[in-house]
């Protein structure tokens, strides 16, 4: 059933966006399943992705994805983009490793809309790179989740703060509730400490690049969006926020998404019983991360 | 010694044999002797044909040989032989004198005096050359620098002009004598003269008029020790916060291995400076000292070298050049076919430019597009201009990863007339749909690319990686360098980690420039990083790269570095340095003096660029004093949208000259200029005797060169070789020593040769 309404859903996300309409229904009508375009060359090897069970505080991290000398990953020529999540130490309180949670569905299928509805040279696969690693410098864009529970290692810190004052732009997305917030704001701090967590006022080109984006909505975790008695929320994380934090030049450098979960709605959007409007949403402001920080 | 052994055997000077015709004055009451001398002659080949005793065959023809060569001569002077010359008749004819009045006569001389105390003896009354010149002919003296002016006495000359117009002084020579029987011109001068062209132009009166002019030049051919600088070149606008390059030429004599400083001063505030060690005995020093143009203005940039001990010329050590460093926005449009890294990493790498404005026009999806920094809402709402006035509204022009086929054959024409007749600057990105992938083989915009564009390899996809160096051109050009010098550029240039590129690109077009090329394994032959050539009015740029935004990004490169940034200011900025506005001035000459009547000159075209030959052109001129006043330029007919209008400089000073001009109720365009008239110091360059183009003069009008050594043969040179009233003159030969000692010879050498052989 996967995939089952992808076609659909694809057809209907431009006509929303330029019609400013939101479409609250969802049609569940099956179609032959749209796969995704993986090919087996640009396959992400899996294997790494079980669970070691290892919880200490500073658990090392995945292996980073196979790369060579340049830091493409292996394969054909490079493509333009690449969808890379960050991977990074986290407090180990939860079963999974935090990084990866909704890990790759939610970027594979953000993949392939994003190739569908703008003209971005996208790798279909995923491409998680640890921070400290120095190829992470060849993907611009990064995107990390659940960071509620990141507790960065020494070079990890450095490795995020030399990408993001190199031109590196982050994507944080998926925590909740004022105690993951102290432990991002925490972390971060620690990062950039020179440089302010600021509010994202509606009127930043962020929001109009390519969609006219005009309010934050809350996209809740899948249980809460589809069942429609369940709370939207998760803790004490009420009201969606969009944070940023700037550089010296004014540019964009980290996008905090609190109190909303978007990887949840690219991840589970084909999902008869999930609300076109929330995916809607979710798809748009990706797309409005990766046209904005490819141009400005 | 040679000229007088010479006339000593030949009676005349051999000046006389070159300027005469040689022929026999044979007369009818000759004819008799020479019969006789036939018969003598035959006698004698008979009587030694006849001998017969002790003499051996060989003997015969050799005492034979010298009889008939004894009556040769003897005949010879039987005929008569003379030289056929015309001659100045004395006392019925003037010569000109002219004397160089300018700076440069005060320098010394070589002999310890200055040139114009050398010039003054000569001409001093009672002296032995104006003694010998006034038997023989009128005296008219002239003095010349800037202007020419009768004198009277040579001790009026003051040395004082800051020019040398020699041609226009022998153009005014000229008429002023044509009523009068003009034997030559003598020209007393160091032969600095700085308007090579009039004087070009003033050779051909003189040739026709058979009028000689007789150069006498007075000072040594080669200083002895001097430094000099002799050219800076600056670009005469520029982008404010520009980087520059100033190349100065150095010249000097007898400072071999000596350690000199240069330094640019602007405003009385040093600029730069650079120690240069002076190559070996006439070899120029080319030194480029770079600094960036901050404050905005006229800027007078002084260029000198602090004078070293025992140089005989000191002035010739500064050079000023004027460059107007412009606060203005020079807009380039940059139309990217695809969302990429590029664009972002550019833009931030040029958003403290506040002179260049990059204009984004990015296709984010088939038919939409993403524009960024336009002026107002309709700028490129319809996507890429259709219109040239659309298109050349723009300095500059960037295309990314674009496919050929998203442009109609009229875009494509445009974007080629865009560089060949707008002069803007065109760069060509690589990118996956960019040069031979996006199939530009064969479009207008191929043509005037400055590299072989081939899509062989366009369906397979490539992909490679290079590490790039700098060519010769690149590693002093404006746009590759990355530090103060050469060295320490080159050094970063080895640094930097590799590059990638989905464009094979290997060939230049004949004409084009190199200035970075790359070395990987993908690629067979060295690959074109960066390459520009001129087409037509403006230029071409390649830079067929994919990822130059990995030299800001990349883990090698240090946070601070400030590599990409620069180079990318580098390359937008020269991609837009000298495109023409639509009103475009210039001033000729470009270094007026107070007083000297100049030209104002502007080009006018209209938005599409092309010509205007009816519109109003109107220059206002402010003076150094504040006073404004108009100018009316008119049409040139010469040449399509040039307008100019005479203007003389009454006081030096800077002067700001605004051009505007309108067609009816449109205006075309508004320019600023900067003029500056300034005494000239000219006179004071390349200050040695310049003897070659002094010998050029002589030769071509007929005349002779000398130096005050051999002026003394002048008088009697002039007699032979001038212009004006002339009478024939028959020179006779038959008395000439030479023939005597020649038949003396013969004589003896029978004797000598029977006494040898026992004949006698």
């Amino acid at each position: 059933v996967r995939a089952a309404t992808l076609p659909v859903l694809l057809a209907l996300l431009p006509a929303a966006a330029a019609g400013g309409v939101w479409f609250t229904t969802e049609d569940g009508s099956a179609s032959q399943g749209a796969e995704t375009p993986v090919s087996p060359a640009e396959q992400v090897p899996m294997s790494w992705l079980l669970d070691r069970g290892d919880r200490s505080p500073m658990a090392p991290v995945a292996a980073p994805q196979e790369r060579d000398e340049a830091g493409w990953p292996g394969g054909p020529p490079p493509r333009e983009f690449y969808f890379t999540r960050g991977i990074y130490s986290d407090h180990g309180w939860r079963r999974r490793q935090a990084w990866a949670t909704d890990f790759p569905k939610a970027e594979e299928q953000f993949l392939t809309v994003l190739t569908r509805l703008t003209g971005v040279d996208a790798h279909p696969g995923a491409n998680p790179v640890r921070l400290d690693d120095p190829g992470l410098r060849r993907f611009p864009i990064l995107y990390m989740v659940e960071v509620g529970y990141m507790a960065l290692s020494p070079p990890e810190r450095q490795g995020l703060r030399d990408y993001l004052l190199a031109g590196g732009t982050l994507v944080v997305d998926d925590f909740w509730g004022s105690a993951e917030w102290a432990n991002f704001h925490r972390e971060i701090r620690e990062v950039l400490p020179e440089y302010p967590v600021v509010p994202l006022p509606m009127d930043h080109p962020l929001f109009s690049t390519y969609y006219q984006v005009d309010s934050i909505l809350q996209v809740p975790a899948f249980r809460g969006a589809a069942t429609a008695w369940l709370p939207t929320h998760e803790r004490d994380g009420y009201v969606a926020e969009a944070r940023g934090i700037f550089d010296d030049t004014g540019r964009l450098m980290v996008v905090i998404n609190w109190n909303t979960d978007l990887g949840d709605a690219w991840e589970w959007m084909e999902q008869p019983a999930y609300p076109l409007r929330l995916s809607t949403f979710a798809y748009q402001m990706g797309v409005n991360f990766i046209i904005h920080s490819m141009s400005r | 010694v040679f000229d007088s052994v010479f006339t000593a055997l030949f009676r005349h000077p051999l000046l006389a044999f070159q300027q005469g015709e040689f022929s026999f004055a044979l007369s009818r009451s000759l004819v008799i002797p020479l019969l006789v001398a036939a018969v003598l002659a035959a006698a004698a080949v008979f009587t030694y044909r006849s001998a017969r005793g002790t003499l051996g065959r060989g003997d015969r023809v050799v005492l034979g040989g010298v009889r008939l060569a004894v009556v040769a001569v003897l005949v010879f002077c039987l005929l008569r032989p003379v030289l056929v010359l015309s001659s100045v008749v004395p006392q019925q004819n003037f010569v000109a004198v002219l004397v160089d009045d300018s700076r440069s006569m005060l320098l010394d001389d070589g002999t310890g005096g200055t040139r114009g105390g050398t010039v003054q003896e000569l001409l001093r009354p009672g002296s032995p050359f104006r003694t010998a010149m006034e038997e023989r002919y009128a005296l008219r003296f002239f003095r010349f620098h800037s202007g020419t002016e009768r004198l009277d006495d040579p001790g009026e000359l003051t040395f004082s002009g800051t020019r040398t117009r020699l041609g226009q002084a022998l153009n005014r020579v000229r008429e002023e004598l044509a009523g009068v029987p003009l034997a030559g011109v003598v020209v007393l001068t160091d032969g600095g003269d700085d308007a090579a062209l009039e004087l070009a132009e003033a050779l051909p009166p003189l040739q026709a008029g058979g009028i000689p002019v007789y150069p006498v030049g007075v000072g040594p051919e080669t200083l002895t020790r001097d430094i000099q600088v002799s050219r800076v070149e600056v670009p005469r606008r520029i982008l404010r916060g520009s980087a520059l390059e100033v190349e100065v030429v150095l010249t000097h004599t007898g400072f071999q291995g000596r350690s000199v400083e240069v330094v640019v001063e602007d405003g009385g505030r040093i600029m730069a400076t650079r120690s240069v060690q002076l190559p070996g005995e006439g070899q120029p020093a080319t030194v480029r000292i770079p600094f960036t143009a901050e404050e905005p203005g006229p800027r007078l940039l002084r260029v000198r070298v602090p004078v070293q001990e025992g140089e005989v010329v000191e002035r010739n050590n500064l050079r000023e050049a004027l460059m107007v460093v412009e606060d203005r926005r020079d807009r380039i449009l940059y139309y990217e076919g695809e969302p990429r890294h590029e664009v972002a990493f550019m833009r931030r790498a040029m958003a403290e430019d506040r002179n260049l404005q990059v204009v984004l026009l990015q296709r984010t999806h088939e038919d939409r597009f993403l524009r960024l920094d336009v002026e107002d809402a309709s700028e490129l709402a319809a996507g890429f201009p259709r219109t040239r006035e659309d298109l050349f509204r723009y300095q500059g022009l960037i295309l990314g990863s674009v496919e050929a086929s998203s442009f109609t054959p009229d875009q494509l024409r445009m974007i080629a007339d865009f560089v060949g007749e707008r002069g803007g600057g065109l760069l060509a990105l690589g990118g996956q749909r960019a040069l031979g992938q996006g199939g530009y083989q064969g479009t207008a915009v191929a043509e005037v690319l400055p590299v072989v564009v081939d899509g062989s390899s366009a369906r397979d996809g490539f992909w490679g990686q290079f590490t790039v160096a700098p060519t010769r051109a690149g590693a002093t050009h404006p746009v590759t360098r990355l530090a103060e010098d050469e060295e320490s550029s080159l050094q970063r240039w080895g640094e930097l980690p590799p590059l990638s590129t989905h464009n094979p690109v290997t060939r230049l077009k004949p004409g084009a420039t190199a200035l970075l090329t790359g070395r990987g394994e993908a690629f067979p032959e060295d690959q074109v990083v960066l390459a520009f050539q001129r087409f037509g009015r403006g230029k071409a740029l390649a830079f067929p790269v994919h990822d130059l935004w990995m030299w800001r990004m990349h883990a090698d490169i240090p946070l601070e570095d400030r590599t990409h940034q620069t180079l990318w200011r580098q390359l937008l900025r020269w991609l837009v340095e000298g495109v023409p506005r639509p009103v475009e001035l210039a001033f000729p000459p470009e270094d007026p003096e107070p007083g000297e009547a100049m030209e104002l000159r502007a080009r006018v075209v209209d938005r599409g660029y092309g010509e205007v030959n009816n519109a109003a052109v109107t220059a206002l001129v402010t003076a150094p004093d504040g006073s404004t006043t108009p100018v009316p330029l008119q049409w040139t007919l010469a040449r399509d949208g040039e307008y100019a209008a005479p203007f003389t400089p009454p006081e030096p000073g800077l002067y700001e000259v605004v051009v505007e001009a309108s067609r009816g109720e449109e205006v075309l365009g508004e320019q600023e200029g900067w003029l500056r008239a300034a005494v000239s110091d000219r006179e004071y360059f390349d200050a040695a005797m310049r003897a070659p183009l002094l010998r050029r003069l002589a030769r071509e009008t007929g005349g002779r060169f000398h130096t005050p050594a051999s002026i003394q043969e002048l008088p009697e040179e002039i007699r032979i070789t001038g212009g004006g009233i002339t009478q024939v003159e028959e020179l006779s030969l038959w008395d000439m020593p030479i023939l005597l000692f020649l038949l003396l010879a013969l004589v003896a050498g029978e004797w000598g040769y029977r006494r040898a052989r026992g004949l006698a």
